[in-house]
C-alpha cells in the first residue's frame, strides 16, 4: 500500500515539473513562428531574384547584340532601335499579342443552382481581383472584353457598367490572359481561391487552357500633361 | 518515528521527481531551441544572399538603362527622329523610365488604435485589397504613373498578400505604405477623399490614411526585367528574331 502510494507521487510530481517546464518554455518562446515564415519569405524572395537577374542579363545581351549592329551604319541602327521600341510597346501592353493562356468568362451563377447564393451583379473589386490575381499567377497580357490592361488602367464601378480604360463594359466578362495556362487556371482554382470565393457571392467562373489567345493593344492616347522623363547621371 | 522517517522520505523523493521533471522539459527545449538556432542562422544566410542579388540587380538595371540611351545616340537615320518621340512615349507608357511632376502622396499605416478584445484584429491590418482600391481610384483619377515604397506599378503588376507583408512586383513591402503618383494632385485627391470614398471606407475599419499633395515628386523607373516569356507579337515585326 505505502508502495504504491509512493510510487504515486513520485509520478505525480514527474508528470508536474515537465508541465513546469514546458509552462515556462510556451511564455518564453511564443514568437517562435517568425523566423520560419521569414525563411520562407526570403527562400522565395530569392528565387525571384535570381530569375530575374537572369532574365536581366539576357536582355542586356539583346541589348549589346544591338549595339553592334547599329555600329554598321545608319539605316541598321535605326533597325536596332526599333526593335527595342517593339519590345518595350510589347511589354507597356502597346502592340497586340498573342501566346499560350486562359480564356475566362464570368457571369452571375444560373439561378436555381443554389438556393442559398442567389446570383449577385459583379463588381469593380471581383474584375480587379482577377486581374490581380492572374499578374500575381505570372500573365504577361490581360484583357477584359478587349479592352487591355496597362499600367494605368482603371477598373472601376459607373452607374451599371464596369469602366476600363474609360470604356462602360458589361457582363458577361470575357477575361482573357497570356501567361502559363496550366500555372494559371490552377491558381484560379486552388481550393478556397478566387474562383471559390467568388462561386459563394453566385458569380461563375468558367476557365479554358489554350495553346494561343489573342489580346488586342491599348488604344488609349499617349497624353503626359504631368509627367516628364528624369535622366538618370 | 518510523511515520516521520517515511515522511521525510516521501517529500525528499517529491522534491528530487520535480527537479527530474524539470530538467527533462529543459532538456527539450533546449534540444528544440538548437534546431530554433539553425532556422535562425539558415534565414541570416538567406537574407544575406538575397542582399547580395538586390546589389547585382542595382548593378545591371542602370546599365540597360544606359544601353537603351546608347541607341538612341546612334540612331540617326532617317526615321531616328520618329521613333525617338515613339520611344519617350512608350518608356514613360511602360514604366521603365524614372518620372517627376506634380501628384500626391498617399500614406497608409496599420491603426494604432489599442484594442477592445471584441474588435476583429483583421480589421486594423492593411490588406492588398486596400492597397489595390486605393491604386485604382487614383488611376480613374487619371494618374500618369504611380510607385508603392518606390516599386514602380507596371501592367504586369501584382499586389498580393504574403504572409504580414505585402508583395508588388514580386518584392515583400512592409508598412507604411507611401503610394506616390504623378497627375493632377487636386483630381486626384478629390477622389480618395470623396463621401462614400475609399479613404472614408478605409478609416471605417481603423487604417490611418493621409493625403498630400506635392508640386513635385519622383517616380522611380521599374527595376524588374520587361523580358517576356509568352508573348508573341501578333502583327509583322521588324524584329529578326524574338
Amino acid at each position: 500500500m505505502n508502495r504504491t502510494f509512493f510510487f504515486s507521487i513520485t509520478f505525480a510530481t514527474i508528470v508536474l515539473g515537465v508541465m513546469l517546464g514546458f509552462q515556462f518554455r510556451t511564455t518564453s518562446a511564443s514568437n517562435d513562428v517568425g523566423p520560419r515564415d521569414r525563411e520562407q519569405e526570403l527562400a522565395l524572395e530569392k528565387k525571384n531574384l535570381v530569375e530575374d537577374l537572369y532574365k536581366l542579363q539576357m536582355e542586356i545581351s539583346e541589348l549589346s547584340t544591338k549595339l553592334d549592329q547599329a555600329g554598321i551604319g545608319q539605316r541598321e541602327a535605326d533597325e536596332a532601335l526599333e526593335r527595342e521600341l517593339a519590345k518595350i510597346r510589347r511589354f507597356a501592353g502597346l502592340s497586340s499579342v498573342s501566346g499560350p493562356g486562359v480564356e475566362l468568362v464570368v457571369q452571375p451563377g444560373q439561378a436555381g443552382l443554389s438556393t442559398v447564393n442567389a446570383p449577385r451583379d459583379i463588381t469593380d473589386e471581383h474584375l480587379l481581383k482577377m486581374v490581380n490575381e492572374l499578374y500575381s499567377a505570372g500573365s504577361e497580357a490581360i484583357a477584359i472584353n478587349g479592352q487591355r490592361i496597362a499600367a494605368t488602367s482603371e477598373i472601376r464601378l459607373a452607374g451599371k457598367h464596369i469602366n476600363v480604360n474609360g470604356t462602360p463594359l458589361s457582363p458577361p466578362y470575357h477575361i482573357i490572359a497570356i501567361g502559363n495556362a496550366s500555372v494559371l487556371k490552377s491558381r484560379l482554382e486552388l481550393k478556397d481561391g478566387l474562383v471559390d470565393i467568388l462561386s459563394e457571392f453566385g458569380i461563375s467562373v468558367e476557365i479554358q487552357e489554350k495553346d494561343e489567345v489573342a489580346i488586342p493593344a491599348f488604344t488609349g492616347g499617349l497624353f503626359f500633361d504631368y509627367a516628364k522623363p528624369v535622366k538618370e547621371n | 518515528m518510523n511515520a516521520l522517517r517515511m515522511k521525510n522520505f516521501y517529500w525528499s523523493v517529491a522534491l528530487v521527481s520535480l527537479v527530474v521533471g524539470v530538467i527533462l522539459s529543459v532538456q527539450f527545449r533546449m534540444t528544440n531551441d538548437m534546431q530554433h538556432n539553425e532556422t535562425i542562422r539558415r534565414t541570416q544566410e538567406l537574407a544575406d544572399q538575397v542582399a547580395q542579388l538586390k546589389k547585382e540587380h542595382d548593378v545591371l538595371q542602370p546599365q540597360l538603362i544606359r544601353m537603351r540611351e546608347q541607341l538612341e545616340d546612334l540612331s540617326t537615320g532617317p526615321l531616328a527622329s520618329q521613333i525617338k518621340a515613339e520611344m519617350e512615349l512608350a518608356t514613360i507608357f511602360s514604366g521603365i523610365t524614372k518620372l517627376s511632376g506634380s501628384g500626391v502622396e498617399v500614406t497608409l499605416k496599420d491603426s494604432n488604435a489599442s484594442q477592445k478584445p471584441t474588435d476583429n484584429p483583421n480589421w486594423d491590418i492593411i490588406h492588398a485589397e486596400d492597397i489595390l482600391r486605393v491604386v485604382n481610384e487614383i488611376k480613374a483619377a487619371g494618374a500618369e504613373a504611380i510607385a508603392i515604397n518606390g516599386q514602380r506599378l507596371v501592367a504586369t503588376t501584382e499586389i498580393s498578400c504574403s504572409g504580414p507583408a505585402i508583395r508588388i512586383n514580386k518584392n515583400a513591402l512592409v508598412p507604411p505604405f507611401v503610394i506616390t503618383a504623378i497627375g493632377n494632385p487636386e483630381t486626384m485627391e478629390g477622389a480618395l477623399k470623396m463621401r462614400g470614398g475609399v479613404a472614408e471606407f478605409l478609416q471605417f475599419f481603423g487604417i490611418q490614411i493621409s493625403v498630400k499633395k506635392l508640386e513635385q515628386l519622383t517616380i522611380p523607373a521599374y527595376s524588374g526585367s520587361i523580358k517576356s516569356d509568352y508573348l508573341i507579337e501578333a502583327v509583322a515585326d521588324t524584329s529578326l528574331a524574338r
